[in-house]
């Protein structure tokens, strides 16, 4: 899947640590051949501040960046995956590690509760990438898109999606593929 | 997991839009309703497996529709939301019926968890209606019945392989007792507490076998209206018997080879792989070398499913056990076909002695219960076999004098229910005579149980 029209877009919002987008850049690019790109900070996500539980209300901050898809900053981007350093949660969940919607333009990935490990950051940066992808939780308890029970479920996966998983990536890579070069670039400006 | 289909009924759309996003990842069917009236009237429409039902709704309150659910639709399993700290409604809510609870907030991990245990209760009460519906005979367990060498050797071999989980293919002619062998090991095994099952690869086409072993999702071929799960899957854990095995199609050894390897299927209609786990034991009535030799079976699969033989030995190679199995069978039909039949002569046991039995143990069975059916006396005779066709490969041994003199009398004795003094009035002999007789021919009364 080496298309130059295929790009991934690493977004951090306010402090996240360079180092974490490095190396979620690093698996695209490195593990998956996914050209990705770090983009400049956002805004701290003030508007999702939930002050009684004191954590960021993940559906109101994929809601947000949604609105901003068509905008220059993000229209190179096939998918953003967004980083941020603060305590996610959606409604009803207690917290969150990571948020995507199926077939979702953006990701997010909280490095709240991940204790300054990258590989977990990695992990769930390609997990919810996989969301993005279409992709639903796999029953195969070695593969990254297996639903995790927590952090030390987590740990026990391997960076790498079973072969069936990958199969059905490289799909979804390929089909947008095509349907760009059916509509090629002139109409974007 | 298995995939499911779920409803979430709450009246606030921020929980209704988180959760039916969380479901829809985790691969599972999700419909919505923001109010119990609604729930009901989509229960109306479709069916679903679990519904997720918030305790709090102005209008139909979570309680209410979880009695009403439970009343109408009681195989929709049912899951209260309460709030923080509610504690006395989650226990109302168990106690009407509801299969388990979620306060709020909850992690993630615990809508997994509460979603497992729910489904996998589900799961087996209809695996067992399901499993009691498609292999009923099968699991009947009979005793193995034999005391010769040979069969010892069988036991020996049973007890050694039960414990690990290693192939077992059993050779054995037709009607050895090959499913009672699987059987057994099953029942020694690590496994016993789940599932045996067992299936004729010989009686089914390929195609239907296929979808018996690997299952297929709904609308995979036309006529698949609903899904249905296949052996390889529902006898999770358990132990699979593949009787017949050198019956089946290279095609179909390919496939099961790379099962055994992969430890992996996927469901016809289905790009998603399901693990499943089990124990293989085969058995086949041929020579499945000289078919590997000669290209017929593919070596790699006999390699693969062939890790420890056990070879069952024919009943005319153990006929020191025709007597015990006969009294057995005797026992079984007796009662089964409430007559009252408890022993068979001498003459009998020689008869059935002398018989080839090219259907084995099964051949004998049947010969035993058409004669217990049959039977006018408390004792099966030779005449009640009289219906066994003389083997034409062993010649016709003409009876002795001393032969027919034992049976005669063996025959008077059982007729007046070893009254030795009335038997040897009507042989018009005397008493001690008898007893002469019927130590010289080593006549004995039938054991009565
Ligand atoms: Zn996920
Ligand atoms: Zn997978």
């Amino acid at each position: 899947m080496n298309s130059a029209d295929f790009r991934i877009g690493v977004a951090p919002f306010a402090n996240a640590p360079d180092i974490a987008l490095k190396v979620i850049a690093g698996q695209f690019v490195g593990a998956f051949h996914i050209a990705a790109d770090i983009l400049s900070p956002m805004e701290n996500p003030g508007y999702a501040f939930d002050s009684r539980r004191g954590q960021y209300n993940a559906a109101l901050i994929l809601k947000e960046l949604e609105t901003v898809r068509g905008t220059p900053r993000f229209a190179d981007y096939e998918k953003v995956i967004a980083v941020l350093d603060v305590d996610l949660f959606v409604p009803i969940f207690s917290y969150v590690l990571g948020e995507a919607r199926l077939g979702g333009t953006f990701a997010l990935v909280s490095l709240y509760r991940l204790e300054n490990d990258l590989q977990r950051a990695a992990k769930i940066a390609l997990h919810e990438y996989g969301h993005l992808c279409n992709l639903a939780h796999c029953p195969d308890g070695s593969c990254l898109m297996h639903f995790s029970k927590g952090i030390a479920e987590l740990d026990g996966l391997p960076l790498d999606y079973c072969r069936y998983c990958s199969l059905a990536l490289q799909k979804e890579c390929s089909c947008k593929r095509s349907s760009r070069e059916v509509a090629p670039v002139p109409l974007r400006s | 997991m298995e995939k499911a289909d779920v409803m979430i009924v709450d009246d606030e759309m921020i929980v209704r839009e988180s959760l039916y996003h969380w479901f829809k990842k985790a691969g599972h069917y999700v419909e919505t309703a923001a109010s119990g009236v609604e729930a009901l009237e989509k229960l109306d429409a479709r069916s679903f497996d679990i519904l997720f039902v918030d305790m709090k709704m102005p209008g139909m309150d979570g309680i209410e529709a979880l009695k009403r659910i439970r009343e109408t639709y009681p195989d929709t399993a049912v899951v209260i939301i309460t709030a923080y700290g509610s504690i006395d409604s989650a226990v109302e809510a168990m106690k009407c019926g509801a299969s388990d609870y979620l306060m709020k907030p909850f992690k993630p991990e615990q809508v997994s968890i509460v979603m497992e245990k729910v489904m996998y209760q589900k799961q087996l009460v209809c695996e067992c209606s399901y499993l009691k519906g498609r292999i009923e005979k099968t699991t009947r367990f009979d005793n193995i019945i034999g005391e010769s060498a040979p069969m010892l050797e069988v036991y020996r071999m049973i007890a050694d392989v039960a414990e690990s989980g290693a192939s077992v293919l059993i050779l054995g002619e037709t009607g050895t007792g090959k499913e009672l062998v699987a059987k057994a090991i099953h029942a020694k095994s690590p496994r016993n507490r789940l599932p045996f099952i067992a299936i004729n690869c010989g009686a089914l086409p390929d195609a239907l076998l296929e979808s018996e072993l690997f299952g297929y999702r709904k609308g995979a071929f036309t006529g698949a209206v609903h899904p249905q799960k296949g052996y390889l899957e529902v006898v999770s854990g358990g132990t699979l018997f593949l009787d017949e095995i050198g019956e089946i199609s290279s095609k179909m050894q390919v496939d099961l080879l790379r099962v055994l390897e992969d430890k992996k299927i996927t469901p016809l209609g289905d790009r998603r792989p399901v693990d499943v786990d089990f124990r293989l034991i085969a058995a086949t009535r041929r020579d499945l070398g000289a078919a590997v030799k000669d290209g017929r079976f593919r070596e790699d699969f006999y390699y693969r499913i062939n890790v420890i033989t056990i070879l069952i030995p024919p009943l005319r190679k153990r006929k020191e056990d025709i007597e015990l199995l006969v009294r057995h069978f005797i026992e079984k039909y007796s009662h089964e076909t409430n007559k009252k039949v408890n022993g068979v002569s001498r003459s009998a046991l020689k008869h059935l002695e002398s018989h080839n039995w090219p259907g084995n143990v099964r051949e004998l069975e049947n010969a035993v219960e058409r004669a217990v059916v049959l039977a006018r006396s408390l004792t099966l005779t030779a005449d009640d076999f009289a219906f066994l066709v003389p083997n034409p490969a062993v010649s016709p041994k003409t009876r002795s004098l001393k032969e027919m003199e034992s049976d005669y009398i063996e025959q008077i004795l059982i007729e007046c229910d070893w009254n030795v003094t009335k038997a040897a009035e009507i042989l018009n002999i005397n008493r001690v005579t008898l007893h002469r007789m019927i130590n010289r021919y080593n006549l004995r009364q039938p054991s009565r149980s």
